[in-house]
């Protein structure tokens, strides 16, 4: 049930205010769903990584509030520029830049009174740190002929990182919420502690940046062939199977029956390359150089007789490894080993481990 | 070849048994069919009584496997024979289906 506006006790103008914003509740609804869905939509072409992306219509007993403390600074509703709230709140200190790039392309900024309070701080001192900008839908982005004020009334847009977040919420429950003037003391930790979140900023950022510098280097040392500089790891695998190394021996195994090759991926064999103590991608090529006639060999002796016409695209790196541990001495229990790192326990492991033993020992390779 | 299937909410309890191979591929498909269609269910295939799958049997497992993977359900194949784990060995796909 709806107070009466004057029940409230506000003057005159600021019961004309609030009775607009009741008489417009559709259209900030509006402003707001607009706002969000435009965000989130951008956001994700972007492929940015986000926390959240959320919004608000201020509440009833909130503007009243306002009005109460400064009614009088408000010509109109229209002045009031956070009716409708969104926050944007990134990872990142530099998804802040981005994201801020995407609100200036999708709204009309109100330049005038939008703030930086990242760039607000004297050299020593800490706190509050995010972007708000004042906005407008512009008509290209949405237009209702029967509600043009949609396009009229500004919004509020926060941009902000996860610990900026964190810090202005913690600072808002402690400061503000609880009505009590808190000590200057507790405030000065506050403020230390804005400082730390905001050197940890940095330092996310700073890393993030040199991951991806890692990455690049890597990508480019792996497609440029300079195995031996690339150590083994989960990124450097990825990349170097996106050269297909074991695409040849895969064909010329599949040969022997005409088979289909169906694709898998080879990413649990990082594991069977790190237990044969693998450190760089150059041993995974050398091992393909050195190996693969046996492996082939191996394949051949294995399903040469079958009528088999299908295989998958890890029998070629499973039989490497296979001939790579047999020609090191390998017996039942480090074969038993590999199998059930690849396909989990099972006494099925041990039993085919026997058979490859078996089996090789009539190939040439386990001979040499 | 004679697939049976015993369900139980989304559990699925099967039994194939006999040889699947180019004479009888289609209708192991389509004794299976249900289980492409029981949305998250996991599923048991009791292999005891499969003697033999060729190529296309091997097809039918991948399929099945990975319509299973896309609900987000389960499939384990138990107590295969030797030489039938064996086909499932020397082709690659011990890793990719789940067999205990």
């Amino acid at each position: 049930m709806k107070r009466n506006i004057e029940d409230y006790g506000l003057d005159l103008h600021c019961n004309m205010i609030l009775e607009e914003y009741r008489e417009q509740s559709h259209v900030f609804a509006k402003i707001r769903d607009v706002v969000l869905d435009s965000l989130r939509k951008a956001i994700d072409e972007r492929g940015l990584f986000i926390t959240a992306v959320e919004g608000r219509v201020k509440a009833e007993e909130s503007l009243v509030g306002k009005l109460e403390l400064k009614g009088y600074k408000y010509a109109a509703l229209s002045d009031i520029t956070d009716i409708v709230g969104t926050r944007v709140v990134t990872f990142y200190t530099d998804d802040v830049d981005k994201v801020a790039v995407i609100a200036e392309n999708l709204f009309e900024i109100d330049w005038q009174n939008s703030v930086d309070k990242r760039k607000m701080h004297e050299l020593d001192s800490f706190g509050y740190m995010s972007l708000h900008y004042i906005c407008r839908i512009p008509k290209s982005l949405y237009y209702d002929p029967d509600n043009p004020r949609i396009n009229e009334y500004r919004f509020e847009v926060q941009l902000r990182t996860t610990l900026q977040h964190m810090w202005a919420v913690m600072h808002h429950d402690i400061g503000y919420k609880s009505g009590v003037e808190v000590p200057k003391e507790h405030l000065r930790n506050l403020n230390r502690l804005a400082g730390v979140l905001e050197l940890a900023d940095d330092e996310f950022s700073r890393l993030r940046t040199s991951i991806n510098d890692y990455r690049r280097r890597v990508k480019e040392l792996v497609s440029n062939g300079n195995f031996s500089e690339v150590s083994l790891n989960g990124d450097t695998f990825r990349s170097y199977l996106n050269l297909r190394p074991f695409d040849n021996l895969n064909r010329r195994i599949a040969a022997i029956n005409q088979a289909e090759i169906h694709e898998t991926t080879l990413m649990p064999y990082l594991a069977v390359f790190k237990y044969l103590h693998f450190e760089t991608l150059a041993d995974i090529d050398n091992l393909i150089k050195t190996e693969s006639d046996d492996a082939f060999q191996l394949a051949v002796y294995q399903i040469g007789d079958t009528d088999i016409d299908i295989i998958a695209s890890n029998v070629a790196v499973l039989n490497l490894c296979v001939v790579y541990m047999l020609r090191k001495g390998a017996g039942i229990e480090e074969l038993t080993e590999l199998f059930e790192s690849l396909n989990g326990p099972s006494d099925y492991n041990r039993i085919r481990a026997s058979r490859i033993i078996e089996k090789s020992s009539k190939l040439s390779f386990s001979k040499k | 070849m004679f697939v049976k299937i015993d369900n139980e909410g989304d559990k699925y309890d099967v039994a194939v048994s006999g040889r699947i191979d180019t004479t009888n591929a289609d209708q192991f498909q389509k004794d299976i069919a249900p289980l492409m269609e029981c949305g998250k269910c996991d599923i048991v295939m009791d292999c005891t009584e499969l003697e033999y799958t060729s190529s296309q049997g091997l097809r039918m497992f991948l399929m099945l496997q990975k319509s299973v993977n896309q609900r987000g359900g389960t499939l384990e194949l138990r107590n295969m024979r030797p030489q039938v784990k064996e086909v499932f060995d020397i082709t690659g796909f011990s890793s990719i289906i789940r067999i205990v």
